[in-house]
């Protein structure tokens, strides 16, 4: 929910995909095929010491497995709380039947994506039906070795309750008991062993050559490790438990899900046959695709149950079909993403990709805008204001300034040009001024538009030339003015929604709003003050490195509380910033200072020469900043700036320390204090976990791509 | 290129800062909950007309009301700050609804001032936070179980309504260890006794340790889900909480194979639960103490929210009949509609039936302290005339 999960459902959201160039990125030639054994004892079992290191992480890491799948599939944990609660975790307190507006939104991002991916990304080579076959093949293996690691299920009485053993009965009286009740040792005799046969071979000097047999021996070894694990699961321990064949007939449809995507996986291996054939490539897109097909008919297909909190009542129905609400939109997610995504690539093969290019990125950045203020919020229009004064308004600055433009980006404007641009940037301070002293009344969009049009008069001269070229500025001018006065039309209108706490929403689309919004605020921000920092002017230079040293300095916490707690008692009378608004800044005000000293880093790496080169053909600082100077060095600032805008999507988990309900803090704190699930707390912050990771996983893949796309590293 | 880039990176600016410009005045998106148009009108100082909320209390210009009581009924809605994570008294439901003992209280409230329980929004707020958000104007009065004490009704700057619940600091142990209810703090001598760090439990149960002459081993934890868990398995001998959230834990995550007991009968400290709003608002603090009082008053009367249409029309006394709305009323004087607490009693309850909604699920009673006074309780309420 929120967002499509799939990495290259991302793909074209990030501003930077405007840079990206036209180059196909250069393909590694394919490694020379190994024979599994071969691959492993040449890299698992090289040496001795390579062998003892192998042994002694596979079994830490299968310890560590163990672990994990013990404790999500244990009996006594009740997930029950996180599947009654995902609505709330994800939106918290909005209204269910307003539900159709997040679909909206979701529906949006994922026409959006689809469009974008269709049309831009590059599809390189795709996937080898080779990996892809070992891919499937390798999952289904781990499956079938995690459905043999997990202990055996507790046994659980009439009421659903983990049924306890007798305490009399004495704990260790059986092999699989002492084995359990000396964990750590056998785990010790088990490396110690493991050493032992190979420094022996070592010492021998036999390790390398004489053969394969001392490293099957040491694959004997932990095979033995792995059996001693699994056996050790079947200690009843504490509760009573099923027996061996129970817990393995339990698990049928795991068997049934591995053995299916072994199967599938072998299917494609041996039905491709040789090795030229299995080298035939898919689309990426397609795979995934596929895979997300899988998971939304399962969700027709397979019963995974109902749980819900409608009407005061909890519903608990495992077993039975997934209620049409969760699955039906899911499905028309899936459709939407997948046919704007075969329309993306029709348009591409059109040759629409490069038309189309600025306004898809346009309409990325303005998706959160609009579905923040228009379709979550669903405004309340006072229709006579907006007839009156809204659209007038709107119509004057809109006609007026695209005069103006039209005029002042002549090329041969001159002096006029200049005294008129100085005119309107008195115009604006004047009406600013007026404002701090009560002179006289006035919309305050107006002071901005009129503050708009001041700095675009003293940027015309940059962009000056033929007459299609200007009309093409007046045009952009006009649409930035009505998407400028729609946005303040709809942020001046109260929303309609109506929840039962202060906030529209909380949860997860708190967290994606947060770090939305805190990105796109932060990021002409960080832009602008890595400019300022460089500039050539102190007093630019200085008042940016104050400020980004003061934010740098001062804890994220502190600015959190600032702008969420104390920052209201110093606002006028009468209005206050919502805690989503404070946040929001204080998020942005701390990460603009980082950002400014990633793209600093980058423009410091763009050499003399660029700047001279433009120089010498006569560009205007503008001019050379905007179309020399930022592209490149925003190219080389990538890595750091994905680094970024992750850390900054983790640490709106802050928020929960501030008092908002985000998606940590309802996990942590609310569904754990819930009667029905009083003290339940860890199955929601491991669901609360494996989301985070999801997003910041992809995010950072689609950083290596962007990467590997604009060959940063390379040049 | 350039000239596609140009409109481009436009666009984005305007968007940028049309998000940040758009409000009016503040140069950020403000709170416009709850709005009337004579609320646009009012605030509108030949300005663009922003629909804010009020909130500061000290307001003076363009009409807006500077008594809290004005302003709450201006603004149409109350904003009632309670915990939302506390069992019994406020719980936040998967639908983000709040429901408990203290959310019933802000209903009763919402029904009095507005005709209508469901005119509330409830804050829910952390323990650090409620006197803060109380103090900026965020909430307009605290249902948050918050004890009456001496430096906050003072010190702090608060005012305290009427009690609704008197709670009180108990132990829990484990029956197998030898407790039971009778047990006193003396018996615990020599237990690992676990309480919330930084709380007033710590400091109380290590008082009451000292005045009993024990010695005790204090763990102090950040989380009560921990204590808890720590209490189940074992690590800890004795916990210690107020009585009304020990017996809900016991009610919902007592073992099968435990039995635990609370004690002592009398508890180690005084906790008595009041609602909080601003100082120095006395019309405000007269509707939430009567808005307590009438519950408690028809709880005395029998007057509940199934029979109080029929009390409408053949009152038992001439109290009830005032209070209800009836000839020689006086809710009109307070700045009430005349028939407001039989709104707050028809939608929600009196006080003994929104007591009995909450504690029974959690397996608790109103007990002998939160009886009424004719009952040998502390639950007593001024004459209604």
């Amino acid at each position: 929910m929120g967002m499509p999960m799939g990495d290259g459902a991302v793909t074209a959201a990030d501003p930077a995909e405007a840079w990206a160039g036209e180059r196909e990125p250069a393909q590694k030639p394919e490694e020379p095929s190994l024979s599994a054994g071969e691959w492993l004892s040449k890299n698992l079992f090289s040496s001795a010491a390579n062998s003892v290191l192998t042994v002694v992480f596979t079994l830490l890491v299968l310890l560590a497995v163990r672990g994990l799948l013990n404790f999500t599939f244990s009996e006594e944990r009740t997930w029950r709380a996180v599947k009654t609660n995902v609505r709330f975790l994800f939106t918290h307190a909005y209204p269910q039947d307003q539900y159709a507006r997040i679909w909206v939104c979701v529906g949006v991002i994922a026409v959006l994506s689809g469009l974008s991916v269709g049309l831009l990304a590059k599809t390189g080579r795709g996937i080898s039906m080779k990996r892809l076959s070992m891919n499937l093949m390798g999952t289904g293996g781990v499956i079938g070795l995690g459905i043999l690691l997990r202990e055996p299920s507790a046994v659980v009485d009439s009421e659903g309750l983990v049924v306890h053993r007798d305490p009399a009965a004495a704990v260790g009286d059986s092999f699989v008991d002492w084995l359990d009740g000396n964990a750590l040792t056998v785990l010790g005799v088990l490396v110690l062993a493991n050493a032992v046969v190979a420094v022996w071979f070592h010492l021998q000097g036999t390790y390398l050559r004489d053969g394969p047999e001392p490293r099957l021996a040491h694959g004997a070894l932990v095979l033995v490790s792995i059996g001693v694990l699994i056996v050790q699961q079947y200690a009843s321990g504490e509760v009573v438990r099923e027996s061996f064949a129970e817990a393995m007939a339990d698990r049928s449809w795991w068997w049934l899900a591995a053995a299916l995507l072994a199967g599938a996986g072998a299917a494609v291996w041996f039905g491709l046959g040789d090795a030229r054939r299995r080298n035939t490539f898919v689309p990426a897109m397609y795979v995934f695709f596929a895979a997300t097909a899988v998971m939304v008919l399962s969700a027709w297909l397979y019963p995974w149950g109902h749980y819900a909190f409608l009407e005061g009542e909890f519903i608990s129905e495992p077993g039975s079909t997934v209620a049409m609400t969760t699955k039906l939109p899911w499905t028309v997610m899936w459709v939407l993403l997948v046919g704007t995504f075969l329309l993306g690539r029709a348009l591409s093969t059109a040759g629409a990709a490069s038309r189309l290019r600025v306004p898809l990125n346009l309409l990325w950045v303005m998706t959160p805008f609009v579905l923040y203020w228009a379709v979550l919020r669903d405004p309340d229009l006072d229709w006579d204001h907006v007839l009156s004064t809204d659209i007038p308004m709107a119509v004057f600055f809109a006609a007026f300034g695209g005069l103006v433009v039209w005029y002042l980006a002549h090329p041969r404007i001159g002096e006029a040009g200049r005294i008129m641009a100085v005119v309107l940037v008195g115009v604006a301070v004047l009406n600013w001024v007026a404002a701090y002293f009560g002179w006289y009344p006035m919309l305050q969009k107006a002071r901005i538009s009129f503050l708009l049009l001041a700095v675009v008069a003293l940027l015309a001269h940059n962009f000056a030339g033929d007459r299609t070229h200007r009309m093409r500025l007046v045009v952009a001018w006009v649409a930035i003015m009505a998407v400028f006065h729609w946005l303040v039309t709809l942020v001046n209108s109260p929303s309609t929604v109506d929840t039962p706490t202060d906030a529209l929403f909380g949860g997860f689309a708190t967290t994606l709003t947060v770090a939305t919004f805190t990105l796109l605020l932060a990021f002409p921000m960080g832009v602008l003050l890595a400019l300022a920092r460089t500039s050539k002017l102190p007093i630019f230079r200085v008042l940016a490195t104050a400020y980004i040293e003061v934010f740098r300095g001062v804890p994220l916490i502190t600015l959190l509380f600032f702008f969420v707690l104390i920052f209201n008692l110093f606002l006028p009378g009468g209005m206050s910033l919502t805690d989503i608004a404070g946040a929001t800044i204080g998020f942005a005000l701390f990460s603009a200072a980082y950002l400014a000293e990633n793209i600093r880093g980058g423009l410091q790496a763009v050499r003399r020469g660029q700047y001279e080169a433009s120089d010498a053909v006569g560009f205007s600082t503008v001019q050379r900043t905007l179309f020399i100077v930022l592209p490149q060095a925003l190219r080389v600032s990538i890595p750091p700036l994905v680094g970024q805008v992750i850390a900054t999507f983790k640490e709106t988990s802050l928020l929960a320390v501030a008092g908002m309900f985000d998606f940590l803090r309802i996990a942590d704190k609310v569904i754990s204090a819930q009667s029905e699930f009083l003290g339940v707390k860890r199955e929601g912050l491991l669901f609360v976990s494996f989301i985070y990771w999801i997003f910041a996983y992809n995010m950072s893949k689609h950083s290596q791509r962007i990467e590997k796309r604009l060959g940063v590293g390379e040049r | 290129m350039s000239s596609a880039r140009l409109p481009a990176a436009l666009v984005l600016a305007a968007v940028a800062l049309g998000s940040c410009g758009g409000s009016d005045r503040a140069g950020a998106p403000v709170q416009q909950e709850a709005t009337t148009s004579e609320a646009a009108e009012a605030t509108t100082t030949a300005a663009e007309a922003t629909t804010t909320r009020v909130t500061s209390l000290d307001i003076v210009s363009n009409g807006v009301p500077t008594n809290m009581l004005d302003k709450v009924q201006y603004n149409g809605e109350l904003v009632c700050g309670v915990s939302g994570t506390r069992v019994i008294f406020s719980e936040t439901q998967p639908d983000g609804s709040v429901v408990g003992v203290d959310a019933d209280f802000c209903r009763v409230m919402a029904a009095a001032l507005f005709g209508d329980a469901d005119a509330v929004e409830f804050v829910s707020l952390t323990t650090g936070e409620r006197f803060a958000a109380l103090q900026s104007g965020r909430v307009d009065v605290l249902f948050r179980s918050t004890t009456w004490t001496q430096s906050r009704d003072t010190e702090v700057g608060l005012d305290f309504g009427p009690v609704i619940y008197y709670d009180g600091q108990q132990l829990m142990a484990r029956e197998s260890d030898g407790f039971s209810a009778s047990s006193q703090v003396g018996d615990i001598a020599g237990a690992v006794v676990c309480a919330l760090a930084g709380t007033t439990t710590e400091q109380n149960v290590s008082d009451a340790a000292d005045a009993a002459g024990i010695d005790i081993t204090l763990t102090t934890l950040e989380d009560f889900d921990v204590i808890i868990e720590n209490f189940i398995t074992g690590a800890c001998d004795v916990t210690t909480a107020d009585g009304s959230a020990l017996a809900g834990r016991k009610a919902k995550q007592q073992p099968d194979d435990q039995e635990w007991v609370i004690f002592p009968a009398i508890p180690i400290s005084k906790e008595p639960l009041a609602p909080v709003y601003p100082q120095n608002q006395s019309r405000f603090g007269d509707v939430v103490n009567w808005a307590v009082y009438a519950t408690i008053i028809a709880d005395e009367k029998g007057i509940t929210s199934d029979n109080v249409a029929e009390m409408v029309a053949g009152p038992p006394d001439a109290e009830a009949r005032r209070l209800l709305g009836g000839e020689g009323e006086l809710q009109s004087a307070m700045g009430l509609a005349p028939d407001a607490f039989y709104q707050a009693i028809s939608q929600v309850g009196n006080y003994g039936e929104i007591l009995a909604r909450h504690l029974e699920p959690a397996g608790l009673t109103r007990g002998s302290i939160n009886a009424s006074w004719r009952d040998g309780g502390l639950i007593y309420a001024p004459p209604a005339r």
